[in-house]
């Protein structure tokens, strides 16, 4: 009992920081890229009073108004979003101690949610944001068939004060994810547990996907004939958040680098008439009609990672820009590492994305407005323009280019990171 | 019998490329290439903006700017007006065709994990030059590498100098050389422990280091004896046993063979120290994580670094505090810094990136380009051959699309003495490039990156 005034105390003094009224910032750029249909590389400001845009100006020579800390940079661009990333639950020592993303205990863990393993201290998290991410949509390991529920959280950057994870939370339950091909099989088959092939593993998610209707109708029938506590139907936790799935409440992410493992998931996502997205696709340039034709997003996987597996020994630095090209909304993302470097620096994998095919533009795109949009997140982030988020990010240089810098990272006005003195 | 005709149409096949490893020395084209137009860094001086470079016989044989060098009569000119050319790149740790691609068990050959010193172990019995890593690599600009056993052992084994073209090992292994050896300490090497074996700690780790040397030298004690002996005379002197991993060793004491250690912690780069101080051999540091906290201790000795820039820090705790500000400190502290591709962990095609993410660190840009060349090329004792562009070298170069060190530039043309072996605007090539290199007859039509 004695304890508890004090954590009250703390956690009047958390929620205190969280809603402490940010600093208002101008932010003069002279190339700023809003990525709305605003500015496209010319001079500009913008400003940010309490957390939110304020105004954003176009020209050269603009005058900061009072009161405003003031914040110059080559290029500004909006915060960077990765759309599906196991960082902050992949920890950087990749010891057991700080590996959160793979419950390999069931081949479905659709129960388990990442926001109960995000660590906002995990030097990784803090790390990505100081590349300039801003908000990531975080997405249990590759290892499960049925992964878990994923949520969209902002980043704590080195400068940012002690957050909770549920301060940095956008949205809980963005998806649920389900993970197709090579992991699954490694991690379950060398002990002859299922699935040991890719056969179970479409099987495992279609019966799963199957029960989760039967249950959902159960319900329904339940609440329709007068939801009669007596008789009210067991509640089974993971068959309850694969409900969500098949109703339309939370949409899938298919994890898949092969093109026949990806025609496997738009055959799931068709059957079950899912609201779903393609993740990884490493191979999705091959079958880049037939996504077209699904109406797919591709949350588009990093290609500067080893050829550990044969299902990614086909990626190519132009998968981004072919499957763009091809009329398929878009974005890059940094996924799962499981050695050294333990997480992708998504501004270094869209810059290999700008230089092959995509273009600077696109590339911005692909990590801002596009998962933005995608992720159905973009009343609150993913360009610059009033009433959203202050998430921004301030180069010294082209944003891709290998020797710019980060020079400052704003979440919601606050800096989070500003790129010490040489 | 049809097994046995197979079996000689092998032998046929090797020993016609053992054959041909001769030949291939002593026919290099004849014939004179001319490449100019380009800005030429030679790394070895300032930059040439409108350089010529001739070539002949595999061989620089003239190099300057437009104008003060002569074309000779009925040379072939190669026109690159408006690209950058330099040397071609040199990968100081390299496991491409040791670890082919794709990465799978079958055709992963860097780690003999039956014992933790094994010193007798050649890469070169081990390299696959079919791996599309390599050709991934010409198209990444490198044409020179060391391929070395992997870092579970705490010696791995003889490492292999190679040019990245040819059939056959052969044709890849730089003639004269015998290659380095590889140690590591740290964590990889304890993989050991986690079956029960040793090494299970770092104090392990370095007393089986200092086993293997001490039996070195008394090898080449007894073998020192037993040639004088005989230079004096003494019919009766017995030849003392051969002992295939400890002639290898000793070559490290007599400093024909360098080692190369891997090693990421400050104390652990100081074991590398400790062990180098007492046997007095030479050694080049890997990895170097955290070399620049003792960045001073390197200089002292002249002891360079060759350098792994991977992406984010960690992945193991040894890899925690990794920097890209780390080239810089060492170079502002005097040492020289090379960087690697320690492929497979970072891709061949991106050497130059992780040479420009140094300069992002604050590395100059000069340091940055001899990182590529000239300092790897001292680090395998190939200096004299590769690492710049000077008449009398080899004529390994790379033509660039523009700024070395941009994102946005692509290595348009790899050259090894003389001769093509990547070409951006040949379709095959280019997707070894991009990759999808197994797939070019499904790759979609779209020309994206072409050049």
């Amino acid at each position: 009992m004695r304890m508890l005034p004090s954590s009250l105390l703390l956690m009047a003094a958390l929620a205190v920081t969280a809603s402490l009224p940010a600093q208002n910032v101008a932010l003069v750029a002279e190339h700023l890229y809003t990525m709305d249909t605003g500015a496209r590389g010319g001079p500009g400001m913008v400003l940010i009073r309490n957390g939110k845009i304020e105004d954003v100006r176009q020209g050269a020579n603009l005058q900061p108004p009072e009161g405003y800390q003031v914040i110059r940079g080559a290029y500004i661009t909006p915060g960077l979003i990765d759309s599906d990333t196991t960082t902050g639950i992949s920890g950087a020592y990749n010891i057991a101690a700080d590996q959160d993303q793979e419950e390999s205990t069931d081949p479905n863990t659709a129960d388990v949610n990442v926001r109960d393993s995000l660590n906002p201290e995990d030097l990784l998290y803090q790390y990505v944001n100081t590349y300039g991410v801003t908000t990531l949509q975080v997405a249990p390991g590759p290892g499960n068939p049925i992964a878990g529920r994923a949520g969209i959280f902002k980043t704590a950057g080195p400068q940012s004060p002690f957050r909770t994870v549920d301060s940095l939370v956008v949205r809980l339950n963005s998806a649920m994810v389900f993970n197709l091909g090579e992991t699954p099989k490694e991690i379950y088959g060398k002990s002859h547990k299922a699935p040991v092939t890719r056969m179970k593993t479409a099987e495992m998610i279609r019966n799963a996907l199957l029960e989760a209707q039967q249950y959902q109708a159960k319900w329904d029938k339940w609440k329709k004939d007068g939801s009669d506590l007596s008789k009210q139907p067991t509640i089974e936790l993971k068959t309850a958040a694969l409900a969500d799935v098949v109703s339309g409440k939370t949409p899938a992410i298919f994890n898949a680098y092969r093109a026949d493992d990806i025609d496997t998931a738009i055959r799931l996502g068709t059957e079950f008439h899912l609201q779903y997205m393609l993740a990884s696709v490493a191979e999705g340039y091959l079958i880049r009609d037939k996504i077209k034709q699904a109406g797919v997003p591709c949350l588009v996987g990093a290609v500067m990672q080893p050829f550990e597996s044969l299902e990614t020994s086909n990626a190519t630095y132009e998968n981004a820009a072919l499957l763009q090209q091809a009329g398929i909304p878009i974005s890059i993302m940094t996924g799962y590492e499981a050695y050294v470097p333990k997480s992708r620096v998504l501004l270094f994998e869209a810059a290999v994305a700008a230089a092959n095919g995509l273009g600077m533009e696109q590339a911005l795109r692909a990590i801002t407005v596009s998962p933005a949009k995608i992720l159905g997140i973009d009343d609150r982030v993913g360009s610059l323009s009033k009433g959203k988020d202050g998430d921004v990010v301030v180069f010294d240089g082209d944003p891709f280019e290998y020797t710019s810098h980060v020079q400052q990272v704003l979440v919601q006005g606050a800096v989070t990171f500003s790129r010490p003195r040489p | 019998m049809q097994k046995s005709k197979a079996v000689l149409v092998v032998l046929l096949v090797v020993g016609g490329g053992l054959v041909s490893l001769a030949a291939a020395q002593s026919t290099h084209d004849q014939s004179v290439l001319v490449v100019q137009g380009a800005q030429i860094l030679p790394i070895s001086g300032p930059p040439i903006a409108q350089g010529v470079l001739i070539v002949k016989g595999g061989k620089i044989v003239a190099i300057g700017a437009a104008g003060k060098v002569e074309i000779p009569a009925g040379a072939k000119i190669e026109d690159a007006t408006g690209k950058i050319i330099m040397p071609g790149i040199v990968d100081s740790h390299s496991h491409i065709g040791i670890d082919a691609n794709p990465t799978v068990a079958d055709s992963q050959d860097a780690n003999e994990s039956s014992g933790p010193v094994q010193p007798a172990l050649r890469a070169l019995d081990a390299i696959d030059p079919m791996d599309p890593n390599i050709r991934m690599a010409n198209a990444g600009g490198i044409t020179t590498a060391n391929i070395m056993p992997g870092s579970g052992n705490v010696m791995g084994g003889q490492t292999a100098y190679v040019k990245l073209r040819g059939a056959t090992i052969e044709q890849m292994l730089i003639p004269g050389t015998i290659g380095g050896m590889k140690m590591a300490n740290g964590t990889n090497p304890k993989g050991y422990g986690a079956r029960g074996q040793a090494p299970m700690t770092r104090m392990e780790e370095a007393a089986l280091a200092r086993g293997i040397f001490e039996k070195a030298q008394q090898y080449k004690a007894k073998w020192d004896a037993y040639t004088k002996a005989v230079a004096a005379g003494d019919k009766t002197a017995k030849e003392p046993d051969r002992d295939l991993g400890l002639e290898a060793v000793v070559q490290v004491l007599d400093g024909k063979r360098v080692v190369h250690n891997h090693t990421h912690r400050a104390d652990d780069v100081m074991t590398v120290l400790r062990l180098a101080d007492e046997f007095h051999y030479r050694v080049v540091v890997h990895h170097g994580t955290e070399s620049c906290e003792v960045a001073d201790e390197l200089a002292k000795r002249h002891i360079g670094v060759s350098y792994t820039v991977v992406d984010s820090p960690g992945g193991k705790p040894e890899a925690i505090h990794l920097s890209i500000t780390c080239p810089a400190r060492l170079e502002k502290a005097g040492v020289k810094v090379a960087f690697n591709t320690d492929d497979p962990i970072t891709n061949s095609r991106l050497l130059l990136r992780s040479a420009a993410l140094a300069v992002r660190g604050g590395m100059s840009e000069d340091a940055a380009l001899k990182g590529l060349t000239i300092y790897p090329a001292e680090m395998l004792d190939l200096e004299s051959r590769v690492g710049s562009l000077e008449v009398g070298k080899d004529a390994d170069f790379i033509v660039l699309s523009g700024a070395p060190l941009s994102v946005y530039t692509h290595v348009l043309e790899t050259w090894i003495e003389g001769e093509k072996v990547f070409d951006r605007s040949n379709p095959v090539d280019l997707r070894y490039a991009t990759g999808g290199f197994q797939v070019i007859s499904r790759y979609p039509q779209s020309q994206v990156g072409a050049q």
